[in-house]
């Protein structure tokens, strides 16, 4: 074995044995700083994993969506609306849409109530395989649902095969399930009630020939932000959302500038900045009597410096090694539980999140540089500044 | 006497075998997801959808994009944003962002 190799491995030796030494408090800064790197990258997967998510499952969301505005809320469109679109070239189809939300007062959920016309929509003619039983209804069928899973799981309890809910006016409208969405697709219809949109309109008391908003469909994918500058000249009162801005928006929404992310940021840098305030100050008398006798003994400076080096490389290295391998963990196998009470807050109905967050090795790179790095930089530099001092002044000072 | 290098190597040759095996399974995991991508394409493009059931309780949090930024603050005048989901949100990054036509 080369000479060099074995110096290192003996000073690997003394430095896991003077660790050992001081387990208790080693141990405990184990733990601190691998649980701030769990925690930042929890985070950071948590999010990559969401935002991954909502570009793969959002790619084919309407164009354009169309909605129109007044007094800075959102009311509905008049399908006539429809008809002045005519003008606009390049508009291959324009379908009415009706959806709200329904608070159930008995269990507290909040329902997505969507009204559609599936045979208008693309690829509604395939919507039959997205269903774990039952069957999808066609524009023509009137007083059926499909349900998302949780809203059927919260009918069972109830007991009941026909799914009832209230109009404005108090009145009921009783709904038969026609079919039930498949688990793989809870993502995105977990909270659902798909019907035919003239029974939502019946529902929510829409007049007739009104709908929540437009989805608009273009002929050549290229033109959808002039055909969506064109449309918002036709119709001045509406806001034109296009796919590209639903997507920016959720490429967006799960950031690092959220409120939580600031706590977990902020909780980080503190533990951080104690840890580095602490080394930066001083060794302690204990650790440099230490390094004064190790002089006396004939350790050269650059020994001492690599023992710190290793002392700081190693109680990082673990902990940076363990935070991520439980973060993937806590988000992969636990369904990032920790977060949930913020990710879902108050919610009645939500659904298992199977996140699968991409390994990417610069995610990695960035909560090392902003963890091990400046702890070493902080372990290693007063080493050096009391290693640097005459051995035997150092011991005169004790 | 064993060396203490000894137990650092294995702590780490069991680091890596955790690790390795957890960098399989995530390949396998979303490989497994990907398979599901036509099944998203066909929910999303039939049922004309824009939003991803995360969080139902406020409709700022259920329908990020398809709701005005001032969402949170609308229930009545002097209203705050209070539900806990609003924390992990961010909300776009500039009015305008929204306003591009």
């Amino acid at each position: 074995m080369p000479g060099g190799l074995t110096k290192h491995i003996n000073i690997l030796d003394f430095t896991l044995a003077s660790l050992w030494r001081r387990r208790l408090k080693n141990l405990s800064v184990l733990a601190v700083f691998a649980g701030v790197i769990f925690l930042v990258a929890s985070f950071q997967m948590v999010t990559q994993a969401l935002t991954e998510t909502a570009s793969q499952v959002l790619r084919s969301a309407p164009e354009i969506t169309l909605q129109r505005m007044s007094a800075g809320r959102q009311v509905d469109v008049p399908e006539e609306y429809a008809r002045k679109l005519s003008k606009v070239f390049g508009i291959r189809d324009v379908v009415p849409r009706i959806w709200g939300y329904y608070f159930d007062e008995v269990n507290g959920a909040n329902y997505t109530v969507l009204g559609i016309e599936p045979d208008r929509m693309p690829l509604g003619e395939k919507l039959h395989i997205s269903l774990a039983e039952g069957s999808m209804f066609n524009s023509e069928t009137r007083g059926n649902v499909v349900l998302g899973r949780s809203v059927h799981s919260l009918l069972q309890e109830k007991g009941s095969s026909l799914l009832s809910m209230f109009r404005p006016d108090l009145s009921q409208a009783s709904f038969r399930v026609s079919g039930i969405f498949n688990s793989d697709t809870d993502i995105l219809t977990n909270d659902l009630i798909v019907m035919n949109i003239e029974d939502a309109r019946d529902l929510f008391q829409i007049a007739p020939g009104r709908a929540t908003d437009l989805c608009i469909y273009v002929v050549n994918q290229a033109e959808v932000d002039n055909i969506a500058k064109k449309i918002s000249k036709v119709l001045p009162d509406t806001r034109v959302l296009t796919r590209s801005q639903i997507s920016k928006t959720y490429q967006v929404v799960f950031g690092w500038r959220s409120g939580f992310a600031s706590v977990c940021l902020l909780t980080a840098l503190t533990a951080f900045v104690i840890f580095a305030w602490d080394k930066a100050s001083g060794l302690s008398p204990e650790e440099r009597r230490e390094i004064s006798i190790l002089k006396i003994l004939g350790w050269e400076t650059a020994d001492i410096l690599a023992v710190r080096f290793w002392e700081g490389f190693l109680v990082s290295g673990l902990a940076f090694i363990l935070g991520c391998t439980l973060a993937y963990v806590h988000v992969v196998f636990f369904e990032a539980s920790m977060f949930r009470p913020v990710l879902v807050g108050w919610s009645v109905i939500y659904p298992s999140f199977q996140l699968a967050p991409k390994i990417l090795v610069e995610n990695f790179l960035l909560i090392f540089c902003l963890s091990v790095l400046p702890y070493l930089a902080a372990t290693v530099i007063p080493a050096w500044r009391s290693a640097s001092v005459p051995a035997d002044s150092a011991l005169s000072g004790m | 006497m064993r060396r203490p290098v000894y137990f650092l190597v294995l702590l780490l040759v069991a680091l890596c075998v955790v690790d390795a095996s957890l960098y399989f399974f995530s390949i396998h995991r979303r490989a497994q997801l990907r398979s599901n991508a036509h099944l998203f394409d066909v929910v999303t493009s039939g049922l004309g959808l824009t939003a991803l059931c995360v969080s139902t309780e406020a409709r700022y949090t259920r329908h990020p994009a398809v709701s005005d930024p001032v969402v949170p603050f609308m229930d009545h005048p002097g209203a705050v944003e209070h539900f806990p989901t609003g924390s992990f949100w961010v909300p776009p990054r500039s009015v305008a962002e929204l306003r591009e036509y």
